[in-house]
């Protein structure tokens, strides 16, 4: 028996988010979405994503949600500490004017080693990197956050009044309320394979990629099977896709979510105004 | 006054694209305006493509080649719109985790009714209706999920029923429910199809249902109508059913084994039928026989192979599944293991193989805390056969499936082919070896995650629910190899409700009901324990309550439980009646 911590497509626990209609909520995503892409400064963009990490915490979204992002993700960081410790020279330098020689060394390899010999690691480029972490990790966040938040039914309706078209919120509706599904098909082949002798556990990794890759073949022809099944009992209830069809929830937008929405972009077009006019938000380092 | 067809096939034909083979074949039909039709028919032999005919998704959906008409209250369903016949027929289904798509129970029950344009007061209002109708109001806001199988096929008839179709279609709609949920189910459509006037279709075989639901039957096989009738008439054909792999209440089963000559005439199709037959015969019958011989035990008392000592477990979620759960399995045992569905079967073995720790307690496999060892290194020993077969296959061919664990396990390539060919010969797949797992019938797909296990040579096998989804005859193959199995000395254990199958073959029963252990028998006193399968609420064999009528007018106890046994004692009863009665 498979179990949910919450049951797909239901909001974790009743919080302003919650009661926010789903398009105020799309704004506030467009809005911390543009503002992560426009800012570079290390302080600012880690000041947002600990603000986003906060309010979802607050709203109820499961921790181990939250953990399980980051540890996706800790390979991709790893890479760009590297790659923009040693390589973001020019990129610091058309932010920032300093030259590489100004810039704070770390460690730098001997001169003597081949290819990388002289390559050198800076703070600069390291704070590049975290600022690059931050602003993604505040994007990843802000979407679950936005869609967890809500309720399936009333996205539906949402994007319905936004005339968005009937198909594509239902395909957006049905995706949050199967992939449990699929995510416990997956758990099963894996135990299956388990209880034909297969200690995981004791694998390389090589090898146990190889077990892995099993998954595939099972996994498509079941979801192929269950997807024509889902069509045909959707054939059954006279679903044709079409936008012209009655709700039984509504989605009106309240007060609060003017308010909410007008401060949302408020905020974006204050950044703006200062990231323009007084450079808040540019790439700085404390070195300066 | 005669009443009137609802729906009629006149000459149906139709092949699925790229098909060569009729998947229905000159059906000809008439569905009468507010009966209770009952189909029935082997595995394949067309009833869900005859159930999705009548709403247009065949042909309209899938295509292929469709010969003669179907008409459904007037409309033509090959010109009608899919969307148009819908108001018309509602369809249900087998698996209900497929067809509820929505998030929660009003919304699902809602679908329907936005996608026909009805309007939202007229939408609140008939909501309320269908739900109050299934006995799911007050759970408007629940999540589908969160539902029991019952209820969800509750819901799912629900949904229908809002969208007030003239004719209500279900395809094996308790397949996947426990004798409770069956019965309740089929309570529901005899009540729908009374008070409200729906016309009932289903595909089903729950032979004991349908014969107390159905006002007639028809007996599909091949793709061909074979009989249209009554169910006394269908059920009373036993060489009919026989020969289509389909099988008769187990109360007509047992006065067909009865002399032609006795008391009454028709056989009796129903429990209630059959107690009263039963009175009759008692009331000319003289001493009651000596009674029938009990299981052997052999085999069970055998050393202790796996043991549950004190064991809890709770879901993350808070939700307690398994109480305080004491059990000890013998080398040699034939166990049943029984309960309603969520009853904690599936986590009670899931604890044997060590996909689950428990909360507090220990599980022991020959004497060792199994989270000592992984559950590759159990399977091993314990090998697990799915309900699903699907879920288990994942190689290109047979032969590759049987022999992966054993690649896995790192055994030299001899080894490797030598017990492959072993495994494939005892399942009889020999001449499938080259074919891909996926290309093979259901039961065939069964047999070879079977043979997959029992290529690891494992003393004990675990089988869950391997007859749901299965008709009779695939049933019994599958229950004629635990037995082999279990003949060659294996340990089994197998997870079903099916009572009535499972009669002639456990040698013991432990049922399982909210997590506890409430029953754990030899099979015969088991299924004769009324009170301890009514708290579990599960469903003895009428051959059981046949036997148990008996001895209530008899006064002597009477633990029969298959429908030979009964009908045996029975003929004992009478003066001159044959002497053996049990097997």
């Amino acid at each position: 028996m498979h179990r949910f911590l919450n049951a797909p497509g239901t909001p974790p626990r009743p919080s302003l988010l919650t009661r926010l209609d789903f398009r105020t909520k799309v704004v506030i995503m467009a809005v911390v979405m543009a503002v992560a892409v426009m800012w570079e400064n290390p302080l600012l963009t880690g000041a947002l994503a600990l603000a986003v990490v906060l309010v979802s915490v607050l709203a109820g979204l499961p921790l181990v949600y939250l953990k399980r992002t980051l540890l996706l993700m800790v390979p991709f960081y790893a890479t760009l500490l590297v790659t923009q410790g040693f390589f973001a020279g020019p990129l610091i330098t058309a932010r920032t004017g300093l030259t590489p020689a100004e810039f704070h060394q770390i460690f730098a390899f001997p001169e003597t080693w081949p290819i990388i010999g002289g390559a050198a690691a800076s703070w600069e480029g390291v704070l590049y990197a975290v600022a690059v972490i931050c602003r993604t990790l505040a994007v990843m966040i802000i979407v679950p956050l936005v869609v967890l938040t809500s309720d399936v039914n009333t996205i539906v309706v949402s994007l319905a009044r936004a005339h968005v078209p009937y198909k594509l919120a239902f395909i957006f509706a049905s995706t949050l309320r199967f992939y449990p599904l699929l995510l416990a098909q997956i758990q099963t082949i894996i135990e299956a394979q388990k209880l034909r002798g297969v200690v995981l556990e004791r694998m390389s990794p090589l090898k146990r990629v190889r077990v892995y890759a099993h998954i595939a073949v099972p996994l498509i022809l079941s979801t192929l099977t269950r997807a024509q099944m889902l069509e045909v009992a959707l054939q059954a209830k006279a679903f044709s896709g079409r936008s012209e069809r009655t709700y039984l929830h509504t989605a009106t937008l309240q007060v609060r979510d003017y308010i909410v929405g007008a401060l949302a972009l408020v905020f974006l077009v204050m950044a703006g105004i200062a990231y323009v006019v007084w450079g808040v938000g540019r790439f700085a380092t404390p070195f300066e | 006054m005669e009443a009137r067809s609802l729906a009629t096939f006149e000459n149906v034909s139709y092949l699925y694209p790229g098909s060569e083979t009729f998947a229905l074949r000159d059906v000809n039909l008439t569905v009468l305006e507010g009966e209770f039709l009952g189909l029935i028919g082997p595995t394949g032999a067309g009833k869900s493509t005859l159930c999705l005919a009548f709403n247009g998704i065949v042909p309209q959906f899938f295509g292929g080649r469709f010969f003669g008409r179907i008409t459904v209250a007037g409309l033509d369903t090959v010109e009608t719109p899919i969307s148009t016949l819908a108001r018309h027929v509602g369809l249900v289904f087998e698996d209900p985790e497929l067809q509820l798509t929505a998030t929660s129970v009003e919304s699902e029950v809602a679908f329907a009714l936005e996608n026909l344009q009805i309007p939202r007061d007229e939408m609140v209002r008939r909501i309320a209706w269908a739900l109050d109708a299934v006995g799911l109001r007050g759970m408007e806001m629940h999540h589908p999920a969160t539902l029991s199988g019952g209820e969800k096929q509750r819901l799912a008839i629900a949904a229908m029923l809002a969208v007030r179709p003239r004719l209500l279609v279900l395809d094996e709609p308790t397949a996947q429910l426990d004798p409770a949920g069956t019965q309740q189910i089929f309570a529901l459509l005899r009540e729908i199809n009374r008070r409200f006037g729906i016309t009932v279709l289903v595909a089903s075989h729950a032979a004991e249902e349908l014969a107390a639901a159905a006002d007639r039957i028809a007996l599909l096989a091949a793709g061909r109508l074979i009989a249209v009738g009554a169910p006394a008439h269908i059920y009373a054909d036993l060489e009919t059913l026989h020969r289509h792999h389909l099988r008769a209440p187990q109360v007509t089963e047992v006065f067909a084994r009865l002399p032609a000559d006795n008391p009454g005439f028709a056989l009796p199709t129903t429990l209630a039928e059959g107690q009263e037959r039963i009175r009759a015969w008692v009331a000319r019958g003289v001493t009651p026989p000596p009674l029938p011989a009990p299981f052997s035990s052999d085999g069970a008392e055998g050393p202790t192979v796996l043991a549950l000592h004190h064991v809890h477990h709770v879901y993350e979620d808070g939700t307690p599944a398994l109480r305080d759960v004491s059990v000890e399995i013998h080398r040699g045992d034939y166990l049943l293991l029984a309960g309603q569905n969520g009853a904690g079967k599936t986590t009670l073995v899931r604890h044997l193989l060590h996909l689950l720790e428990p909360t507090a307690g220990q599980v022991l496999f020959r004497g060792q805390d199994v989270r000592a060892l992984h559950t590759g290194e159990l399977a091993r020993h314990i090998g697990y056969v799915a309900q699903n077969p699907d879920r288990q296959l994942f190689n290109a061919t047979v032969e590759e499936e049987v022999s992966f664990a054993l690649r896995a396990l790192g055994m030299p390539p001899a080894q490797v082919e030598a017990r492959t060919e072993a495994s494939l010969a005892a399942l009889g797949l020999g001449g499938l070896r080259h074919r891909h797992p996926f290309s093979l019938a259901r039961g065939d797909r069964a047999r070879v995650v079977i043979a997959a296990v029992l290529a690891m040579e494992p003393e004990i096998l675990i089988f869950d629910e391997p007859t749901t989804g299965q008709d009779v005859h695939g049933a019994r193959q599958i229950l004629e190899i635990t037995r082999q199995l279990h003949r060659q000395g294996k340990t089994v254990v197998v997870i079903s409700h099916h009572l009535y199958l499972l009669a002639a073959y456990a040698r013991r029963i432990v049922v399982l009901h909210q997590g506890q252990v409430v029953l754990d028998a030899p099979t015969r006193q088991a299924l004769h324990d009324r009170q301890a399968l009514d708290a579990a609420a599960l469903v003895p064999p009428q051959a059981v309550a046949l036997a148990q009528e008996i001895a209530r007018l008899t006064g002597v106890p009477c633990p029969c439980i298959t429908p030979q046994e009964v009908a045996g004692y029975l003929l004992r009863l009478r003066p001159g009646g044959a002497a053996c009665i049990a097997s």
